[in-house]
């Protein structure tokens, strides 16, 4: 399937399934699980920085409009678009990533995705909670939150790979 | 000037890094400025009518809640009636509506998505600028206040809930009558904080309390909760007043939107008072 079509109709699905499941489980504690960030994380390998940022501004403002945050879920995904190449570049693989295709959990191995991705979700939802309250006082509170939402984000991508993403398709 | 072609080249990315974060975090910020925004935000016709066709599928799970809650009012509404109350004397107590303007109207409204967890918490209701709706008016429920209308659509409008940060509703207690702003510290969607009372003033455990109605946005006597837990703040000759609030946010489904008719008025009168001149230092 051609790359941009693809890409646009994860745009959708992400979007859909952020805004309309998982932004109203709610079950407390301030755990707020984001699939989100997963689709920025598997916008092809070749996409140069600059490219990645927009793309992630225009589909975090998409986010924005459907929670009321205007503008802090846009924000947190430009903060992942970011860091995303730096992590990758920090990580990459002895013979770099010519022969990789898709970014995944099958393509890239358990490990490599739990570093790379676990780090990325770090950043955003520290950014993200960090901007959302921008209190000193909040500090603990603002840690639980981070320490229960990055687990239940993490699970959440590696599930949704799981289900939807066949694991033929990847080329070694 | 070919200095500074090689250094935007060069910072290129972290630029446009930083113009992406201005841009979103002053949106963020000062929201309320930018009236572009409105597009972005569930007040919008898409994002409030794909809300509109989830609503259509979830309403029914609440259903039997949504019923007993609105029995429950009807019964409230009918003790108020004329029809009920019983006339003591029929020749000498006429009831003259000459005597009562009407001051506040109000306006039902269905939420069609709201949160709770969140720092600044808000509901999209289903009523907008074609219902007449402006920003700044009053929000309550059956069981008590609700929030002030933020953003207002054409067919949708976002109600910032008293689960917000800066919400201020001005409230006092129904016995005794101490006034002071609510607050909420973001941790429980239960429970609300009342900050600037005077310590010396006595309140007990389990005093309602209720809108004040200084501000002009809801009525005086709309009930807010109970206090529940009383400490006095370290240093400061104020309480730490937490309250537990009357409406559950995770169960709301249906709210009236208040007008008040006089607001203009009040704030006209209000914004001849002279502001207080600072004194000059020596």
């Amino acid at each position: 399937m051609n790359i941009f079509v693809l890409n646009s109709i994860r745009f959708i699905l992400f979007v859909l399934f952020q805004a309309l499941i998982l932004n109203n489980l709610e079950p407390g504690l301030g755990l707020y699980a984001m699939i989100y960030p997963l689709f920025i994380f598997m916008l092809p390998f070749q996409m140069g920085t600059v490219p990645l940022m927009l793309v992630s501004f225009a589909f975090g403002l998409v986010i924005d409009s459907f929670s009321n945050t205007f503008g802090l879920h846009a924000s947190s995904a430009v903060v992942m678009a970011f860091f995303r190449p730096i992590i990758f570049k920090w990580l990459s693989p002895r013979d770099g990533y010519e022969s990789v295709e898709s970014v995944n959990v099958y393509s890239m191995g358990g490990r490599w995705f739990l570093y790379s991705y676990g780090t990325l979700l770090l950043i955003h939802h520290t950014w993200f909670f960090a901007i959302e309250s921008f209190k000193l006082n909040e500090f603990l509170w603002i840690l639980i939150k981070i320490g229960l939402s990055v687990p239940s984000s993490f699970l959440l991508s590696l599930l949704v790979q799981f289900i939807f993403i066949s694991n033929k398709k990847v080329v070694r | 000037m070919r200095n500074l072609i090689a250094f935007f080249k060069r910072f290129q990315i972290f630029l446009v890094f930083v113009l992406l974060q201005v841009v979103a975090l002053s949106a963020y910020v000062q929201y309320s400025e930018f009236a572009r925004l409105q597009v972005f935000s569930s007040a919008s016709r898409i994002n409030g009518g794909l809300y509109d066709i989830r609503y259509a599928v979830t309403q029914h799970f609440n259903l039997e809640k949504t019923n007993r809650k609105l029995e429950w009012e009807n019964a409230q509404l009918r003790e108020k009636l004329k029809l009920s109350n019983y006339k003591i004397d029929r020749e000498l107590i006429q009831i003259e509506d000459t005597n009562y303007h009407q001051q506040y109207l109000y306006m039902s409204a269905t939420v069609i998505n709201n949160t709770y967890d969140k720092r600044n918490n808000y509901m999209t209701i289903d009523i907008g600028k074609n219902h007449g709706i402006q920003k700044g008016w009053g929000v309550i429920s059956s069981k008590g206040v609700v929030g002030i209308v933020h953003l207002v659509g054409e067919s949708y409008s976002i109600v910032k809930t008293i689960l917000s940060k800066n919400i201020n509703v001005d409230v006092s207690m129904r016995d005794g009558g101490a006034f002071g702003l609510l607050k909420w510290d973001g941790i429980n969607p239960k429970i609300c904080q009342i900050s600037g009372i005077s310590n010396d003033i006595s309140i007990k455990k389990f005093t309602k309390v209720i809108t004040r109605g200084g501000s002009g946005i809801y009525p005086k006597g709309i009930p807010v909760g109970v206090i529940t837990k009383r400490k006095s703040i370290e240093g400061k000759p104020l309480w730490d007043l937490q309250v537990r609030i009357a409406e559950d946010f995770r169960t709301i489904q249906h709210v009236y939107v208040i007008k008040n008719v006089m607001l203009d008025e009040m704030r006209e009168l209000e914004g001849k008072i002279p502001p207080d001149k600072e004194e000059e230092e020596l």
